[in-house]
């Protein structure tokens, strides 16, 4: 089950949240380590399904395509001087982003960092 | 040492001997495939240096066992020879044009051996039309669109560890078993398979092409990998050209059936394959011509000439 969902939602700031507080949790001897595990992989799985069903904001972006990189499906971009465009006609821009792509059964998910 | 921040990278040359820089084009093809079998110096011209290039797909550098190889190489500022230039090489300028720079020293070194600003380089300008005994009929010469190349690099390749680490590669072993790696100057494509045989394609030029292919050498090698550039061969090459006139291709097709076919149906051009040069042409009403499957670029243009004066006869009205 664990397999089956990438990890890497827990470096965002809601997962890096999540292992502080069940750190300390752990620490403070009120969970087993077994079951911050599970709700770990929990996390993950449900913020997966949740990026796919509930998120339906979209953004255009704008920029140069400095590097790409596909291996094991997960594509990697690296984009300099990109500009987003959000739904709200908002700009938002930075001097370079990395984008990583990946699939995952049905489910597709992107995550940025 | 400031002129090389401008330098673009054509201004390198690939352990091309100045004495055959002469010779119509068809014989320094031969040459370079004798060339290929054997170990060629390698130029360093793909390491970040004082050339200030750096554009490469490379990845950050990975410990591996090159070991300094020779270049001879001569770089020169661009406004020395214009490309038209003809290429007249005297007894003084051959010998220094030939001489071994080490690669970490990849700067002209100052001495008497020295090619002064205003020498005339080994660099493979384009040799002119009149010297490869091609005329260039109503002024009209076909330009190269594409040149497919295949190298031996002569060793097992681990195409997961080339995508991971290296940049623009793709590699979706269940699609196609090749990495799919790209570069932007010269702007090419390069596939890489598991064997150590390699594919590369979308040059526009036989030095480009060449270049191109020790480029992604030299990347593969960097990523760890004992690989050697060896069997270099320009497999096809590809030009087109517009007469400006539109032709009959009905009347063509009929006169020469022999070599022509013509399905307005299935495709709108006329393919006429050539069998001296053999070369296939793909004919346009018009008047555009894409002429393929030469192996040097000679074939192309007396190719086009051939051509041309047959499409003359079948001008519409």
């Amino acid at each position: 089950m664990a397999s089956a969902y990438y990890e890497f939602y827990r470096g965002s700031s809601i997962g890096m949240a999540l292992t502080d507080s069940l750190d300390e949790l752990i620490t403070s001897g009120a969970i087993t380590p077994q079951l911050a595990m599970k709700v770990l992989q929990q996390f993950d799985k449900s913020l997966a399904d949740t990026m796919v069903k509930s998120v339906k904001n979209k953004t255009t972006l704008k920029g140069h395509l400095h590097t790409y990189r596909l291996c094991d499906d997960v594509w990697t971009f690296i984009v300099k001087n990109p500009t987003f465009k959000m739904e709200q006609n908002e700009l938002v821009s930075a001097p370079k982003i990395k984008i990583v792509a990946c699939k995952n059964g049905d489910a597709i998910e992107a995550g940025k960092k | 040492m400031s002129n090389f921040a401008a330098l673009p990278s054509r201004q390198v040359t690939f352990s091309r001997p100045a004495n055959i820089a002469q010779q119509p084009y068809q014989q320094i093809q031969q040459q370079q495939a004798a060339n290929s079998g054997l170990a060629l110096p390698y130029s360093n011209a793909y390491l970040p240096g004082p050339s200030g290039q750096n554009n490469l797909a490379l990845p950050n550098p990975v410990p591996s066992a090159i070991t300094p190889y020779q270049t001879q190489q001569q770089q020169q500022p661009l406004s020395s020879y214009p490309q038209s230039q003809m290429q007249v090489q005297s007894q003084p300028q051959s010998a220094s044009s030939s001489q071994t720079v080490v690669a970490s020293q990849p700067a002209p070194l100052a001495g008497p051996s020295t090619p002064g600003p205003s020498a005339v380089p080994s660099t493979p300008v384009p040799l002119t039309l009149e010297q490869q005994h091609i005329t260039a009929v109503e002024g009209i010469v076909p330009t190269l669109q594409n040149i497919v190349a295949t190298v031996n690099l002569d060793c097992r390749l681990d195409l997961k560890t080339i995508a991971l680490h290296a940049r623009n590669a793709e590699y979706n072993p269940k699609r196609f078993a090749a990495v799919i790696m790209r570069i932007r100057d010269p702007k090419t494509t390069a596939l890489i398979f598991a064997s150590g045989k390699m594919v590369v394609t979308g040059a526009k030029s036989e030095d480009d092409s060449r270049l191109a292919s020790r480029k992604y050498a030299r990347i593969v090698q960097k990523l760890g990998f004992d690989a050697k550039f060896s069997e270099f061969k320009i497999q096809n090459i590809v030009g087109s050209c517009d007469v400006k006139f539109p032709i009959r291709l009905e009347g063509l097709a009929y006169s020469h059936g022999q070599f022509s076919s013509y399905e307005p149906e299935l495709f709108p051009g006329l393919i006429y394959r050539m069998i001296k040069p053999k070369v296939v042409l793909l004919i346009f009403v018009s008047g555009k011509i894409v002429l393929t499957g030469a192996k040097v670029r000679e074939e192309i243009y007396t190719a086009f000439n051939t051509i041309y004066t047959v499409l003359c006869e079948f001008r519409k009205p």
